[in-house]
């Protein structure tokens, strides 16, 4: 019954993060740690699995459309790398309180930056680190219209995407959020590319932990596999539904599940 | 030039088709260990690591045939990523893009001394 209602509330995490362009880690772990009283580093150990599996989908998808720039993945990916590192060496170190109010923290600004309304940037300089390794590129947008962009700040973005590494090993979450916004803010980078980019790149981050985690016993399969196999079913939902799904209204209450879920896990960091 | 779309072509089937063999795993991992009753989950309120190669070397002494193929799922997933990258070192080598190549084996190095601190705490 137990198993059930995990694999049915993955399901439910899948399809709403395919919706939202969330990753199911926001969700999946304040419901094994609240609902499920699962010790707090299993459930994150458990979330980056599916990170991997649902990451590794979409970026598919995105590389077959052409949205991800693959030249300006790979040198992110030394900055996520480097903090997924950095964030699993703190985590074997810091008490789960601090992950509690550390997760709870994250789910607050998330649910602030789910506000933002989205927008184009636009860079008119490339960075000669972009100049020289050519991450300057383009895309196809939705009139069929190729639209080119050139990207800046790239040390601070590689400098971002460290922390977004380290949040994503502490979490189990992707850190998409984050990436996303540095890629737009700081590198202005268009947003379709910037989420593609950053899905591409949430999978390697995801693994480099989430292979450190298998070998020190925290992936636990009987945790791990109903909720991977949940968040792929409901991601595969989640993109076959969405067009038909009132997406503006959905985004608008998880807006507001998510801030009291940050304050349940803030207040458990507390109490613990 | 044509390589390029080959090969970004091959890595996008790649990973659809390593998601879908790892599901497949994960899945049957699932069937095979499902509890009915009870909550299969109490004993994970406090947290006790047991390193992988006990756990796998108990599950196969004990013929738990469910979750070693819980285990080669997880495996399977995990390692997705890692020969994606592989896979993007050798496009920008046959695009003559060096120091791109040798950022994505940076990449590629990083996740294994990643990997590695699993053994050492």
């Amino acid at each position: 019954m137990y198993s059930l209602l995990l694999i049915g509330i993955s399901i439910f995490a899948g399809l709403l993060g395919s919706i939202l362009g969330l990753g199911g880690g926001i969700i999946v772990v304040p419901a094994l740690t609240i609902f499920f009283g699962v010790d707090i580093r299993y459930a994150i150990a458990a979330s980056l699995i599916s990170i991997i599996a649902t990451s590794s989908g979409a970026a598919a998808g995105f590389l077959r459309d052409r949205l991800t720039n693959l030249r300006l993945a790979v040198l992110l990916e030394v900055g996520t790398v480097l903090g997924a590192m950095f964030g699993f060496i703190i985590s074997s170190k810091i008490e789960s309180s601090v992950l509690f109010l550390l997760f709870g923290g994250f789910l607050l600004f998330s649910s602030i930056m789910m506000l933002r309304k989205k927008s184009d940037s636009h860079s008119n300089v490339d960075h000669p680190w972009s100049q020289k390794l050519k991450l300057a590129s383009s895309y196809t947008d939705e009139n069929e219209k190729l639209i080119f962009y050139k990207v800046a700040n790239v040390p601070f973005g590689v400098a971002a995407m460290t922390i977004a590494g380290m949040l994503s090993a502490l979490l189990g979450i992707g850190s998409g959020i984050f990436k996303v916004m540095a890629m737009d803010n700081a590198m202005k980078i268009p947003m379709k590319v910037s989420s593609a980019t950053s899905n591409f790149m949430i999978g390697v981050t995801a693994s480099a932990t989430a292979g450190a985690f298998l070998l020190r016993g925290d992936i636990r399969p009987e945790i791990a596999c109903p909720v991977s196999v949940g968040i792929i079913v409901g991601s595969w939902l989640g993109a076959r539904l969405m067009p038909k799904m009132p997406a503006i209204l959905i985004r608008r209450i998880f807006i507001v599940v998510l801030a009291i879920v940050s304050i349940q896990m803030i207040l458990r960091g507390l109490k613990t | 030039m044509n390589t390029k779309p080959n090969l970004e072509i091959k890595i996008s089937w790649f990973l659809r088709i390593g998601v879908i063999v790892a599901g497949f795993l994960l899945l049957a991992g699932v069937i095979s260990t499902f509890k009915f009753s009870g909550n299969p989950f109490f004993v994970f309120q406090v947290y006790d690591k047991i390193p992988l190669q006990i756990g796998l070397l108990h599950h196969l002494k004990h013929q738990q045939w469910g979750m070693l193929l819980s285990y080669t799922g997880l495996i399977v997933l995990i390692t997705l990523p890692i020969i994606r990258v592989i896979l993007t070192a050798i496009l920008f080598i046959r695009q003559k893009e060096y120091h791109l190549a040798c950022i994505a084996i940076v990449v590629l190095l990083g996740l294994m001394v990643s990997f590695s601190l699993g053994f050492e705490i």
